[in-house]
């Protein structure tokens, strides 16, 4: 046993450079998965914790107006399962004024005191000071229109006239939903102040927050209220679940992504080290030999291998998982930061047992399979012979290269990539990997950049909405069509709709010059204006497992509404309700319902139009209701966030790239010596030999391109389009830029040659006689 | 006739550590244009040290080298290797051929390293040389494919293609059987014969015996010199150095 550990002491000391870019890979891979994994058993967490801290409500209810009494809202209050409320909380909507802009607002009622349940977290600025006319605001009026302390609210009073009032704080709301809700930002005052702007309180809305005993229990609560009255006095709820969705959604991203690399990254570590092991076996093959005249057993010989290998990884995995644990709050940091709390993972066992067994593992299980051929050598041919090259021919394509005349190093540097063909696969698969990091982070950027350009493939195929409030539809739609710029507008009336079996969706209802919009169809055709046909969003057609060319009945408006039947003619990007959303004609739904007048209007502007003069246009006077609101920026932030993290991770992969090549030079290099030698005592110069070694690291690069691009693009398109599914969006088409692409050649070949034009310069400088004298 | 090779006081001390080992301790001599020098002496004596530098593979410590009237010790290790392409040929006791290049490829390889020809005059010189060593036959076979004979006769066509001034041969029957041996001695002496000069390392009296002359080195200095052909005397005189 003190032989073996003898034995791994020397050869890791031996080789110390190869030894330490071993324990780096691993340690890589390790940090990798440590990421990936606390990033998946703590995709919750922060909401959970934020949920918790705030003391969230499990669901809130949101009644219809007049519709509920005081008493249903104690009776709501003594069901078994609710152990906590917020009291019945009052709101009211109405549009609010600032830079210009009119947005609706729902203006929510806070008490004095901080509640017991569902409390507000400030981000920002202060709460309110109890008598004073002031506002808070929901983070999302802060995010989408860069409202904070310091700015200014107009709202017209119930009696006409107009009120400023300042923002002083940003607040946190853990149970507004930012993307499955349709419900308005909100703004938060003293019940003072709104009755002092809306003094009718019969137009007020009610809501209550329930804590649950048990917070799953949401569905079969709602259940119960709804059985509590024969008459529908419920407009809507939210559950919990549904806001903790909307808020990992960047965490499970960044999962998804970090799970891809973290498989790469250990892919690549296995690859190197069969690499290395295989190597350093070949090369030893004749001090193996030696070994085993000595007294070695097969089983010692592998034992000083797999131990080598063992050592390294189990440093390399604890390195690893320190640095995984060091930075596992990073890919959490979206979600954390926009609930404005900390949040560090805690130690997780699993995750550590996780990453111990399977980073040695396979480290251990590569090392093994390839040193079992060391174990098995005969010891009198390795004695005699030692290692032998694995292909003993001249490569065709060197040949080739040679009756064309190319430069010598050029042919003999073609043909070394042939002379260790396991090696060579293995080091290419690793630089192909690397190459496939970059397509997928050039890809995605490419992809944003045409989706940014043309946004009806995100669904967004207008330019602009207009919303009324007051206004009438004929004049709204009078005003629209004379505004300046416009060239075409539909209205859209959203129906809310529920299925047979009780599922509640909503319906586009739409009119207007719809073939002049770029509708993207994903499947099948857009449906014919006054027909029973219908377009489906990708996500609505998931969740109740339909498809182009079948027929769906909806019950519309309330329970007891009229029921209607659409064929589905098409499937369509639908950027709203996670995709469950579908689309019809308005003349479908106008004889079942009483009203059906749009009150959002979608416009395509001539590419002239100057978007401050429609807004004067249609809103001449501070008062008028119709809002105008240009559409930008539709990509959201976080995939830029996106795309910085998966660089960066393109470039870690590239880093295990550099590092294979450079391992494989050097080894390449050690084993060559002899033949470097020869060359060099027969006329071959150092810089010759340099571009020898550095066309092999070169001609893997340019096969790792051949194949890095292509998988790099199938492979974007999957995980896109997983996360497309994933956020029932639909099928998303891939762009590249030919130039990025084009670039990645060099960019690639810079790679190569970098990574082995250390090693190159080593054998350059070998000294022939010592090289010669060794036999 | 000319001195092809002229060395002077050469001087070689390898340092390993704290250990310092002399190899040559002031040699000097001349070798002329067309001759067949042998260099003999025990393992350790120092011959090949004096070979290497010769060759250009090594540097001196002191001393001076000059081969066709360029003068070795000051060059820089590219200028070296187009020395080497250019002026010497080498022929090693184990071959030292390229494994996975074919008979052919290693022979041409010197050349197409140089340069300044075209393919088929290349090819032709090849052939020529593999005639004139008997292995034309086996130009497409790889090393790994020939017996130990024939493998040198590959290395000393590859070490005439360019056609150097100097053939340096270190121990080139060495690994070879006796027939196999003689063989590769009568090639190197035909060549001599046609006004190759040939400088060998050897520890054997039958191969040093082909040679013109001899000179004999111990512990890193010239000792003695004799004429060639008698290999009886020249088996008595390394001997004697013992």
């Amino acid at each position: 046993m003190h032989a073996i550990w003898q034995k791994i002491w020397a050869d890791l000391l031996h080789r110390r450079l190869v030894s330490l870019l071993i324990l780096g890979t691993i340690a890589a891979a390790a940090a990798l998965l440590t990421l990936a994994l606390i990033t998946l058993f703590n995709l919750e967490a922060p909401y959970d914790k934020s949920h918790a801290e705030l003391n969230g409500a499990h669901l809130w209810l949101h009644f219809k107006p007049g519709r509920v009494r005081a008493m249903d809202i104690r009776q709501i209050e003594s069901l078994p399962q609710v152990t906590e409320s917020t009291g019945r909380q009052f709101s009211y909507t109405t549009s609010v004024r600032f830079n210009q802009q009119r947005v609706p607002v729902s203006l929510r009622v806070i008490p004095p005191e901080p509640p017991r349940v569902n409390r507000l977290r400030l981000l920002s600025g202060r709460l309110l000071n109890p008598g004073e006319d002031e506002v808070l605001i929901s983070r999302d009026l802060r995010d989408i229109y860069h409202l904070g302390p310091g700015d200014q609210l107009e709202i017209l009073r119930a009696d006409g006239r107009r009120v400023t009032l300042p923002i002083v704080g940003v607040v946190y709301d853990p149970m507004y939903d930012n993307y499955r809700s349709s419900l308005p930002p909100y703004a938060y005052l003293s019940e003072d102040l709104l009755a002092s702007l809306f003094p009718d309180k019969s137009t007020w809305e009610w809501s209550l927050g329930l804590r649950l005993a048990d917070p799953e229990a949401v569905q079969t609560v709602l259940e119960q209220i709804e059985a509590m009255r024969t008459v529908t006095f419920i407009a809507s709820h939210t559950d919990w679940r549904d806001v903790r969705s909307s808020a990992i959604f960047d965490a499970q991203m960044a999962f998804i992504f970090l799970s891809a690399f973290s498989f790469f990254a250990i892919l690549a570590t296995v690859l190197i080290v069969v690499s290395i092991v295989s190597s350093t076996v070949l090369a030893q093959i004749k001090q193996i030999g030696i070994l085993k005249a000595v007294g070695f057993t097969g089983q010692q010989v592998l034992g000083v291998y797999v131990g080598q290998y063992a050592l390294l990884s189990l440093l390399g995995t604890i390195l690893g998982f320190l640095l995984g644990l060091g930075l596992a709050p990073l890919p959490l940091k979206t979600v954390t930061a926009s609930l404005n709390t900390a949040y560090r993972p805690p130690f997780n066992p699993w995750t550590m047992l996780i990453v111990f067994v399977a980073v040695p593992g396979i480290t251990m299980l590569a090392a093994m399979t390839a040193s079992a051929r060391g174990a098995r050598v005969n010891t009198i041919q390795a004695i005699a012979v030692g290692g032998e090259t694995l292909l003993k021919k001249s490569f065709w394509l060197a040949r080739v290269l040679e009756r064309a005349g190319a430069p010598m190093p050029l042919v003999l540097g073609v043909n070394d990539v042939f002379v260790k063909p396991l090696r060579s696969i293995l080091a290419g698969i690793n630089l192909t990997l690397g190459v496939m990091g970059v397509v997928f982070g050039l890809a995605l950027s490419g992809t944003i950049r045409v989706y940014r350009q043309n946004p009806a493939l995100l669904g967004l195929v207008y330019d602009a909405i207009v919303t009324r409030e007051q206004s009438s539809d004929d004049r709204a739609r009078r005003l629209i069509a004379q505004a300046p710029g416009v060239e075409a507008f539909y209205g859209e009336y959203l129906v809310e709709a529920q299925t047979l079996d009780g599922r509640l969706l909503k319906l586009r209802a739409v009119e207007g010059d719809m073939e002049a919009f770029p509708f993207h169809i994903l499947e099948g055709r857009f449906f014919q204006p006054g027909s029973s046909e219908a377009l489906a969003g990708k996500g609505l057609l998931d969740w109740l497992g339909l498809k182009v060319g079948d027929s769906l009945t909806l019950v519309l408006d309330k329970d007891d509404g009229p029921q209607a039947t659409w064929v589905i003619v098409g499937e369509y990007p639908e950027p709203a309700d996670a995709g469950q959303r579908l689309m019809v004609s308005l003349s479908s739904v106008r004889p079942l319902l009483k009203h059906t007048d749009p009150s959002t209007y979608y416009l395509k502007l001539s590419p002239s139009a100057d978007p401050q003069a429609i807004r004067a246009f249609l809103s001449p006077r501070r008062e008028s209701d119709l809002n105008f609101t240009l559409m930008e920026d539709v990509i959201p932030s976080t995939v830029i966030y996106l795309q910085v993290a998966i660089f960066a991770l393109a470039g870690i992969l590239i880093g295990i790239a550099m590092v294979n090549i450079l391992i494989m030079s050097l080894l390449s290099a050690q084993e060559k010596l002899r033949v470097v030698g020869i060359l060099k005592t027969v006329g071959m110069t150092p810089w010759q030999v340099i571009f020898m070694f550095i066309t092999s690291a070169s001609f893997l690069g340019m096969l790792s391109i051949a194949a890095g691009v292509p998988a790099g693009l199938v492979l974007t398109r999957n995980l896109l389009n997983l996360m497309a599914d994933f956020t029932g969006f639909g099928q998303i088409s891939v762009s590249v830029g030919k130039a990025a692409l084009l670039a990645l050649l060099p960019f690639t070949l810079f790679v190569s040659v970098l990574g082995s034009f250390l090693p190159a310069r080593w054998a350059a400088k070998v000294y022939i006689v010592h090289v010669l004298r060794k036999e | 006739m000319t001195t092809l090779v002229e060395i002077r006081d050469l001087r070689k001390t390898y340092q390993t550590g704290s250990v310092r080992f002399e190899a040559l301790r002031g040699i000097s001599l001349d070798v002329e244009e067309g001759d067949f020098a042998a260099i003999m002496g025990q393992s350790g004596s120092g011959k090949s040290t004096l070979l290497h530098i010769t060759g250009g593979l090594d540097q001196p410590t002191a001393g001076s080298v000059r081969v066709g009237g360029t003068m070795l010790q000051a060059m820089s290790e590219r200028e070296l290797a187009l020395f080497r392409r250019a002026q010497v040929g080498f022929v090693f006791q184990f071959f030292n051929l390229i494994e996975n290049l074919n008979v052919r490829a290693n022979v041409e390889l010197p050349a197409l390293l140089k340069g300044g020809q075209s393919r088929r005059d290349i090819h032709r010189r090849c052939s020529f040389l593999l005639e004139r060593l008997g292995i034309a036959d086996q130009a497409n076979k790889y090393p790994w494919e020939l017996s130990g004979g024939q493998q040198q006769r590959v290395a000393i066509a590859r070490a005439l293609i360019n056609q150097p001034a100097l053939l340096l041969a270190d121990e080139p029957t060495g690994n070879l059987d006796s027939a196999s041996g003689e063989e590769v001695l009568n090639i190197l002496r035909q060549f001599n014969q046609q006004g190759q000069t040939i400088l060998m390392v050897t520890h054997a009296a039958s191969a040093a015996a082909q040679a013109d002359y001899i000179f004999f080195i111990r512990d890193g200095l010239l000792v003695d010199q004799m004429p060639g052909g008698d290999e009886k005397a020249i088996a008595q005189r390394l001997a004697d150095l013992r």
